[in-house]
């Protein structure tokens, strides 16, 4: 692998390390799973690519487009809070009214940012070469978002909605209000998604509808990657290790994709990705039954 | 302290499988009474305590606490008044989460801060006193999962936060039902002492007629979704759990017998 395919990797790794939070949030966190993210990181890099080109602010454009994904968030909530519709299907409606409303921001299938300032231009002045220059500013977006985070996990706010997760009647005899606790955490989700489609778009110099698809799966398999990695009750250690299990999983793909003798291509990463979080669900499972088995012949013995 | 007015709660209004669990309670406990809740399988003493925590919204009726209307507050603004024990040592504690974790969430009740730490060094330290109080070592343990515990420490832990801030109500569901007898009477021994230390007003469902009459200083008897007997004072010294059983027998008109006397009369 090049140094430059390297650096594409990482800074590739980083970005998605903000789908994995998010992720995290929602699927470890609220015990919520959520699907909206495949739309809501294509509307961060629609929003921001649109707003851009429209001669916003690139700092404001993402700021609109985080804002854009909390929205879509707090819709699923809505439709699961308010109407009792089943979490997976909340958000595959979310998802799908997404897709429409991608096109219309972006009034074409795809965007080009090419000239265009965008977030990383205050630093191109600096004399760090471009290719470093990109990854050094995504890495500390998204450590400053880890940290960030982190510290919320540990706030009474954030350890109410852990609680919320873990245990909602629990949480409710000690006057959490659980439903307000997952409104937040699937805007606070969906904001960060947006945020990592947001930098997609301006470190990659494009939007384009169907950018979003798989996105849970890669959220999910740096999610899985991270935990079997780090075993550990500290926040601050959880929130990185979902964004070193990002890193991890871009430079396996990235490794596979590269060497020749295996022959895989792009196109055949989604495929990837569902082979590799499908084993990583399915392996605990065979450890428990072995583990049982084990356990149940030594009682007969 | 708590007033019930006719309160009224049925299940599946309407359909065939309609239950009314409670048909019109009328109860008024003064501040500072701990009061015993007994009664058959399906009676409606769950019920009524959920009623009051408000995790079940009444179908008609009134509830007070302390001639403050709060029928139509929600369960977790009721938390301010309201601390609970259930009698599954799971439900009350998260087991993902840490001893000392659950404690802040249950430090938290009634003044939810928002965005400061919720832990720190001087919570840490009052958690520590409290648990040392349990003698089960778990004062050295305030990092160590909650799900690793045993049902009777997690129990335990669950009384201690109920008793974590100040509260007037206390609600305990057969909170010890679960446990073996020398866990039961070392969390009914704390239970005892919190409830006399902080003055609490509490509702006990027990399952066991020893317990009913051993503690507290007044014992209802619920059946059918309604207060069948109200025993206190003079009448209740003189009663043994005999008198109890054949209270039982008394409303049971069919002369149904107890589906199981052991369990009553255990501890
Ligand atoms: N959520 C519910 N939905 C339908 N029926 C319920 C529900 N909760 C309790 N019941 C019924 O209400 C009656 C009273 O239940 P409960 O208060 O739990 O009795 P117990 O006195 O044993 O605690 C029972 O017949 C029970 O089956
Ligand atoms: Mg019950």
């Amino acid at each position: 692998m090049s140094l430059f395919s390297f650096l594409g990797t990482l800074e590739i790794g980083f970005i998605f390390g903000l789908v994995a939070v998010g992720v995290y949030l929602t699927f470890r966190v609220l015990d919520f799973p959520d699907l909206t993210v495949d739309g809501s990181f294509t509307l961060g890099a629609a929003l921001a690519a649109a707003l851009i080109l429209a001669g916003v602010n690139p700092y404001l454009a993402t700021l609109c487009a985080m804002f854009g994904g909390a929205v879509a968030g707090l819709l699923t909530a809505w439709l699961n809070l308010r109407f009792n519709i089943l979490h997976l299907l909340a958000s595959i409606l979310t998802m799908t009214a997404l897709y429409t409303i991608n096109l219309r921001v972006m009034g074409k299938p795809n965007l080009a940012l090419i000239a265009e300032p965008t977030v990383l231009s205050p630093f191109e002045s600096l004399g760090i070469p471009n290719m470093y220059m990109k990854v050094i500013f995504v890495a500390a977006v998204v450590i400053a978002v880890g940290l960030l985070l982190a510290w919320f996990l540990n706030t009474q706010y954030g350890m109410a909605m852990r609680a919320t997760g873990a245990n909602p009647r629990m949480a409710q005899a000690n006057g959490i209000v659980i439903n307000e606790k997952i409104y937040a955490g699937l805007a606070l989700s969906n904001g960060l998604v947006a945020l990592a489609g947001a930098l997609f778009a301006q470190t990659n110099g494009f939007a384009d509808s169907t950018m979003g698809i798989g996105t849970i799966v890669v959220g999910l398999a740096a999610v899985i990657v991270g935990e079997s990695l780090l075993n550990s009750r500290s926040m601050l250690v959880i929130v990185f290790s979902c964004i070193l299990g990002s890193l991890l999983y871009r430079l396996a793909v990235s490794v596979a994709l590269n060497a020749d003798f295996i022959g895989f291509t792009t196109s055949d990463l989604n495929l990837i990705t569902a082979v590799l979080v499908g084993l990583a669900l399915i392996l605990p499972h065979f450890r428990r039954e072995w583990k049982a088995r084990k356990a149940a012949q030594g009682g007969a013995a | 302290m708590i007033r019930c007015e006719h309160l009224k709660v049925t299940f599946n209004a309407g359909l065939a499988t309609e239950k009314r669990a409670l048909r019109g309670v009328n109860l008024s406990i003064p501040q500072g009474e701990f009061i015993t809740v007994i009664g058959s399988n399906g009676a409606g003493k769950s019920t009524l305590l959920n009623t009051i925590a408000g995790d079940i919204r009444s179908s008609a009726g009134r509830l007070y606490f302390d001639d403050r209307d709060v029928t139509a507050l929600s369960a977790a603004a009721r938390t301010r008044d309201v601390a609970r024990v259930f009698q599954d040592p799971l439900a009350g504690t998260c087991g993902d989460m840490t001893i000392e974790e659950n404690m802040a969430l249950a430090y938290g009740r009634g003044n939810r801060g928002g965005l400061r730490l919720a832990l720190n060094e001087r919570l840490r330290q009052l958690f520590r006193e409290q648990l040392s109080r349990l003698n089960l070592g778990l004062e050295d343990r305030l990092d160590a999962k909650m799900g690793l515990l045993s049902g009777g420490q997690r129990q335990s832990v669950s009384l201690l936060m109920s008793a974590l801030q100040p509260s007037k109500i206390l609600l305990l569901d057969e909170h010890t039902a679960a446990l073996d007898p020398k866990t039961a009477a070392l969390v009914m021994d704390i239970t005892d002492q919190i409830v006399a230390e902080k003055k609490l007003t509490v509702l006990m469902v027990t399952h066991s007629m020893r317990q009913a009459l051993d503690h507290g200083s007044r014992t209802i008897m619920m059946h059918e979704g309604q207060v069948a007997f109200d025993l206190s004072g003079e009448e209740r010294s003189q009663y043994g759990v005999k008198d109890l059983l054949n209270l039982f027998a008394q409303i049971r008109p069919d002369g149904e017998e107890l589906d199981d006397d052991k369990l009553l009369l255990g501890t």
